[in-house]
């Protein structure tokens, strides 16, 4: 009896008359199955014995690609366990093994046969027919191990077969269930979710059963035939790409020469004038000045936490090496936040020029930094200013990002208000859409500093001096304890720092 | 004093082909969806008479919203013109068009637009800070008028912090706030509870009189429309069906379509339509 209290006959309801068009072939099944499924009882008793015999090419059939893939992975596995069983269990390596040991044995008792034919006496000859006594005697248990090996092969081999009958279960159990879901699916969207059987789907999945099986199984097994066996690579491209960008970038460099001098002359000027606040100021001014602000803008736990960490800095002696750091990555931090404020705003306004920087972003925070450090010394020599550049190139992204996001986010009825009013652009911005965005923006903020921090190893290898020396020292010769107290230092430089600038905005 | 002369509003990647197709009658609405155009208001001619109350009634979709909005120019119609006062507001350049916008115009929105990190006398002084109007000076008018939208008091709060029907007081407070002569009410008390809506119903009704402003008023609710109006358009499909004072649509309604609106109004003798003010 169901819920509502009749028995409905399964087969005439309009989902029914839904499952028939979907399922093209074996309707009357499925009919029954999802019905199973939909009562919330069997999913086992929803077996399917065609996706069991048939495997990924029924879920290719159906294109459930979604599925097809994993359990071709996992077919795949199977099959080469068989190979590899097949072919004699895991005895080749060990049997070649074996008779790299028998060829090094016999030539060893060649050697000792001559040598006691010259000199049976000397220690020469006795040691060379101890030597060749032991290869024999591994040569014997060489030879011993591949046997036990390739009489363990039918076990492999069982095993492959198991594991392939028990794959092919699990799909029967879940095809089912699957292809209920899609169903719905297909309800839910019509036509544009694919339905029935498709043969074209059959065909692929067949196609590429054929492809991958065969050959991992002929590459398991060692009778790969030597063109499949190796990628087809052609080292001569490589060679000649990278010899083209050499020379691009060699033009290049010259060409902007004279503003990437500009360009070092500005970082310089900034980071001397961090550098004298910081580094050159007398410590306790420094220490008195940092201090307070953490009070003032971040409150009383934040100013707890700035206390522990300038002590943790100043007695363990990192104190000047941790200002120099916080001064180059502090200037690249501002001119992060200084350029990336107002990029992100205009991706805020204009989404066809953030459809052009993301994936520039994506491009600046996957490359590798020891990547573009090479142009950038190309370009700014080795030095500090190459260092705060390649920072600013990794920290930039996410104030970018997070101001695009919040400005893009302030609501649409709250900016229609104001220019109701007569607002124009600038009040805009300053009034109503910077301040609504802000807490995104700060987020951005922090991110970037956080971001700039993490670069201070990379920065001290092309010579920014600070608390990244002190890593690639204790990289060098090993020092763990070193590294990791200069690690911790370059850690509460970047919460103190963090902290601080999110106080102001927590308040 | 609002005047629209025959007043075309097309959203459309083609707006002029669509309107010369629509002139000549010759689009039909499948045309429209493969054109991905929408005929939002349909050569409207409309005027709202100074010191008048006049209510914009329609469905959502009928193109209500477009039409208030052409009149502060927030949106530029396709074709046609819109007067205020003697002045066409399509031949204003940007700088004139503010300073009608934060002086002549107060406009009231649904989703009241008010700015949740101001205070609540910040977001009331708004238009003057536009305005430039020195700071105490705003202060003291945004005191002023929240005294007299019944908030005096609460000046100092966050504006998030009140209730649904505080806000959109303090929506019409920030409209009034440069004592403009036009008021453009776009839904506003559509999504307020029935009480407060009526509450805020009569005292706009009042505040609106007793202030003389020349008011456009866009609602969905008849009940509302005949609470308030002087006079009431009915807007169907981007026309406007009939204009008249309320009664007038109860006892000669131009079609059906006017007839079934003002159902509830026309019933039984014995139910006079007393809800109806004046």
């Amino acid at each position: 009896m169901t819920a509502v209290g009749m028995e409905t006959d399964v087969s005439t309801t309009e989902r029914s008359d839904a499952i028939r068009q979907f399922s093209g072939r074996g309707s009357q099944y499925y009919v029954q199955a999802f019905h199973r499924i939909g009562e919330g009882r069997g999913r086992i008793g929803s077996f399917n014995p065609a996706a069991a015999l048939l495997g990924p090419i029924w879920f290719g059939a159906r294109r459930l690609w979604a599925a097809f893939w994993p359990i071709l992975v996992i077919e795949l596995l199977a099959w080469i366990v068989i190979s590899v069983g097949l072919s004699g269990g895991a005895n080749r390596e060990s049997l070649q093994r074996a008779d790299r040991l028998a060829t090094l044995a016999e030539s060893r008792q060649a050697q000792a046969a001559a040598a006691t034919q010259r000199d049976p006496e000397s220690a020469m000859t006795q040691s060379l027919a101890e030597s060749a006594a032991a290869l024999t005697k591994e040569r014997d248990e060489a030879y011993a191990a591949a046997d036990r090996a390739s009489s363990s092969a039918w076990q492999i081999l069982l095993l492959g077969i198991g594991g392939l009958v028990i794959v092919r279960a699990g799909v029967g159990i879940v095809a089912t269930p699957l292809l209920e879901r899609r169903f719905r699916t297909w309800r839910l969207l019509g036509d544009s979710a694919p339905t029935g059987l498709s043969l074209r789907g059959a065909i692929a999945a067949t196609a590429l059963m054929a492809l991958v099986v065969p050959i991992s199984a002929l590459g398991f097994s060692g009778h790969l035939m030597p063109a499949l066996a190796s990628v087809p690579a052609n080292p001569d491209w490589h060679s000649m790409t990278a010899a083209f960008l050499d020379g691009a970038m060699k033009t290049f460099s010259e060409q902007v020469a004279p503003a990437a001098g500009v360009m070092t002359g500005t970082i310089n000027g900034a980071l001397w004038l961090m550098e004298t606040l910081l580094a050159a100021t007398p410590w306790p001014v420094v220490m008195t000045i940092i201090l307070a602000l953490a009070w003032q803008i971040a409150g009383f736990r934040v100013f707890l936490l700035t206390v522990v960490a300038l002590a943790y800095l100043a007695l363990l002696g990192f104190w000047d090496k941790s200002m120099q750091t916080v001064a180059l990555l502090g200037t690249a931090a501002l001119i992060s936040i200084g350029l990336g404020i107002p990029l992100g705003i205009a991706c805020g306004y204009h989404r066809r020029l953030a459809r052009l920087v993301r994936p520039a972003l994506d491009f600046m925070q996957t490359m590798p930094a020891f990547v573009y450090l090479i142009p950038v010394i190309a370009l700014f020599g080795i030095g500090k200013p190459s260092g705060i550049i390649a920072t600013v190139f990794f920290g930039i992204p996410p104030v970018v990002r997070l101001t695009a996001l919040g400005i893009s986010n302030v609501p649409e009825n709250v900016r229609e208000a104001a220019t109701a009013f007569g607002a124009t652009r600038a009040f805009l911005l300053f009034r109503v859409d910077l301040p609504i965005a802000m807490p995104s923006i700060m987020a951005g903020v922090s991110q970037t500093i956080l971001m700039c921090l993490s670069m201070v190893v990379i920065a001290s290898l092309i010579g920014a001096p600070g608390l990244g020396e002190d890593v690639l020292r204790a990289l060098q010769y090993a020092a763990q304890g070193q590294g990791l107290l200069a690690g911790l230092a370059i850690l509460v430089c970047a919460v103190v720092l963090d902290r601080i600038v999110q106080g102001k905005a927590a308040r | 004093m609002i005047t629209l002369k025959e007043v075309w509003k097309i959203f459309s990647p083609d707006p002029q082909a669509t309107l010369s197709a629509a002139r000549q009658d010759d689009i039909d609405g499948k045309t429209l969806k493969q054109q991905s155009a929408t005929i939002a208001v349909r050569n409207v001619d409309l005027a709202v008479t100074p010191g008048e109350l006049l209510c914009v009634m329609g469905l959502s979709g009928c193109g209500k919203s477009t039409l208030i909005r052409l009149v502060n120019r927030l949106l530029t119609p396709t074709s046609g013109q819109v007067l205020i006062g003697d002045s066409d507001i399509g031949r204003l350049n940007t700088a004139q068009l503010r300073r009608l916008r934060s002086q002549d115009i107060g406009m009231v929105f649904q989703s009241h637009g008010l700015i949740g990190h101001l205070s609540v006398r910040d977001n009331v002084a708004l238009p003057l800070e536009i305005q430039r109007i020195p700071r105490h000076q705003r202060e003291d008018r945004a005191d002023e008028l929240l005294q007299r939208t019944g908030l005096g008091g609460l000046g100092d709060r966050n504006v998030s912090s009140l209730s649904g029907g505080m806000q959109q007081r303090v929506g019409l407070a920030r409209a009034l706030a440069a004592d403009p002569g036009i008021l453009l009410m776009d839904e506003p008390f559509s999504a307020l509870d029935p009480l407060i809506r009526r509450e805020l119903q009569d005292e706009f009704g009042r505040l609106s009189r007793d202030l003389g402003k020349t008011t456009l008023f866009i609602t969905h609710d008849v009940e509302e429309a005949f609470r308030i109006a002087d006079r009431v358009a009915l807007m169907r499909a981007g026309r406007i069906v009939q204009l008249g004072k309320p009664q007038e649509l109860v006892d000669a309604p131009a079609d059906d379509y006017v007839a079934r609106f003002v159902e509830p109004y026309r019933t039984t003798p014995e139910q006079p339509p007393l809800r109806m003010v004046q």
